[in-house]
């Protein structure tokens, strides 16, 4: 499929935990498509945060094909998977994780350091970023000063700021209340109207459902639908 | 790159600033010492260097012990050493004793020295008024004189002692012309010029006082000759042809030469001391960064997430520890500059600021910080990231 932008084949990860494999992928195959917006739902243990580390390119198969946008990461070290990590992939994580010691526009504009902008550049790109998060105020507090919902738009417009093909979000409203969460899931919808492919990682079922395309993860192995409303 | 690491190093050392100040104590004791190793050995250096070129280095004093009957010490045996010894240029006799002087109401008692006209170029002495004796005024034995400055002084303190009459006792009274008066000059070796009277050699010996025992000779090594070579050289001389009880070599190279040899044990023990403290302070470096890696794991996570090579995350903790262990070198070199400077004030030395110095110890702070903080980067720059990310 040509706009594919996400692609694993027989995807298979195992750790080794003492003398005892641990299969936490265990062949996995899927495809997600450029401009979608997919919930990756299971509950814990099921192997959905083995699925998105392999997707962000901070870990690699034990076995099977992965490419993102167009690139085989199967073979790639260390170094080229963070210069993709930069390039493709932004993350969203749960707890949002900033660097403290760094205000919102000095956040916003850490992964364009790694990608050789000038200062000029990074700036310009970093306020524009967190004015379209709504954060036009707020660039230059820390963020200890910061609200849950604020430090999570800051973390969007850091994850969109190299502008990549894939927004990775992993439980992103976990941490805050239903209200800013509900303010945080419109954030995802309109940058996927305007054309970002997003991928949901979320143990929630309502969240998933909001969500164009759903996933569902059980023991390793994608389950269907119907299986999964048992759980 | 480089720049955004430099800040980020300033903004973590900032952040703890008791801990920073602790860690960097080794390196600021181990710069420092080699700061004012450096700065000291100098200022030493040009110290002795200064008193002796006074002197001057390229000169040997033999002093003869008087009273020893066995040898004979006279301006004829002077020659000998033109004759026996290569490298030397000149050989200056002088005899000297104790006299009384007047001017008018003035008196003093004062060394006087019987010397050949070529004395004061040997002992580079200058003019502060007046005209030397020649060698002819030598030869006819003309009593005239050279003040020392302290002397004309106090015998003319109204000045214009050149062209007046002193009268100076031994058994009797006689009156000396005031050729010249000197300039004033240091001591070297004990011998002042300043409170000395001089007249010419042969007056000396012929009019002031019948005696053919010299009080010393005043060697000038030749150019291109090394001053304690010759010094060695007349001393086996004189002791293939007296007794070694009879002289003196006194010669300012030796003294020289010892205190260079004083000042490298002093070295050494600095250096000993410097070499540990920098090993002492750059195990406190990486006990520091390790500490700070550890701290900041999930921080080197989200770097990682966001794209930082190991590469960058090794780059951005070199560059963290190099800034820590460069600020201890400056501090370093403060704290070596004000060791030295008030050594030197109390020695009574000038101070050599030593650039050397400088440029050694940012070497050395720079070294230690690479050296130190290698372990620490590589680790941080292999961390995992998925477990640095979940990193409480």
């Amino acid at each position: 499929m040509s706009d594919a932008v996400i692609k694993l084949i027989n995807v298979r990860r195992f750790y080794l935990v003492g003398d005892f494999v641990v299969k936490a992928l265990d062949g996995v195959t899927l495809t997600i498509n450029k401009g979608s917006f997919t919930a990756i739902m299971g509950p814990s243990g099921s192997g959905k945060s083995t699925i998105m580390n392999l997707i962000g390119c901070l870990d690699t198969a034990t076995s099977g094909y992965i490419e993102i946008d167009g690139e085989l990461t199967n073979d790639l070290n260390e170094s080229e998977l963070a210069f993709i990590r930069n390039q493709k992939i932004g993350f969203v994580f749960q707890q949002f994780n900033l660097l403290g010691r760094l205000n919102a526009l000095e956040n916003v504009m850490t992964p364009m350091v790694y990608a050789n902008y000038s200062s000029r550049e990074r700036r310009d790109r970093a306020e524009e970023m967190l004015i379209k998060v709504g954060l036009k105020d707020r660039m230059k507090h820390l963020p200890n000063e910061l609200s849950g919902g604020q430090k999570q738009r800051v973390a969007i417009a850091r994850a969109l700021v190299n502008n990549p093909a894939i927004l990775l979000a992993d439980e992103p409203t976990g941490a805050l209340d239903s209200k800013t969460g509900d303010q945080i899931m419109t954030l995802f919808e309109s940058l996927n109207d305007e054309g970002k492919t997003i991928v949901f990682v979320t143990h929630d079922r309502a969240l998933g459902m909001r969500c164009k395309e759903q996933v569902y993860i059980h023991d390793g192995r994608i389950a269907d639908q119907d299986v999964f409303r048992k759980f | 790159m480089f720049f955004e690491n430099f800040k980020l190093a300033l903004k973590s050392m900032w952040t703890n600033k008791m801990r920073t100040f602790l860690s960097l104590l080794g390196i600021v004791i181990g710069v420092g010492s080699v700061v004012a190793i450096l700065n000291l050995g100098q200022s030493a250096n040009d110290s002795i260097m200064e008193s002796m070129e006074v002197g001057g280095l390229d000169m040997v004093n033999v002093i003869p012990s008087g009273w020893s009957r066995e040898a004979t010490f006279d301006e004829e045996f002077s020659q000998n050493f033109l004759v026996n010894i290569m490298g030397i240029k000149d050989v200056v006799a002088t005899v000297s004793s104790t006299a009384n002087v007047r001017y008018g109401q003035e008196r003093l008692s004062t060394s006087i020295s019987g010397v050949t006209s070529d004395f004061f170029e040997v002992n580079k002495l200058s003019l502060l008024d007046g005209e030397f004796f020649t060698a002819t005024d030598n030869i006819n034995r003309r009593q005239v004189v050279i003040l020392g400055s302290d002397v004309a002084e106090e015998l003319f303190p109204a000045g214009g002692a050149v062209g007046k009459y002193i009268s100076i006792f031994r058994t009797q009274s006689k009156r000396y012309l005031v050729l010249g008066v000197l300039e004033e000059k240091d001591a070297t070796l004990g011998a002042s010029y300043n409170n000395g009277i001089f007249i010419p050699f042969n007056t000396y010996i012929q009019r002031f006082r019948k005696t053919s025992q010299v009080s010393s000779y005043t060697i000038q090594v030749e150019d291109g000759f090394d001053a304690t070579k010759v010094a060695d050289d007349i001393d086996e001389y004189l002791s293939s042809i007296t007794d070694s009880d009879t002289y003196t070599i006194f010669s300012p190279a030796q003294l020289v030469d010892m205190a260079n040899q004083i000042m490298t044990t002093f070295s050494s023990f600095l250096a000993a001391i410097a070499a540990i403290s920098l090993l002492v302070g750059g195990i406190g470096i990486m006990n520091i960064m390790l500490v700070s890696v550890v701290e900041r794991t999930r921080e080197i996570g989200i770097r990682k997430a966001l794209g930082a090579t190991p590469k960058v995350i090794r780059g951005q903790f070199l560059v963290e520890s190099i800034t820590l262990t460069i600020t201890g070198g400056l501090i370093g070199i403060l704290f070596g500059w004000l060791i030295s400077y008030l050594i030197v004030q109390y020695a009574g030395w000038a101070l050599h600021f030593s650039w050397l110095a400088v440029i050694l110890a940012m070497a050395f702070s720079t070294f230690v910080g690479v050296f130190f903080g290698w372990y620490p980067a590589m680790k941080a720059s292999k961390l995992d990231p998925i477990q640095a990310l979940s990193y409480e």
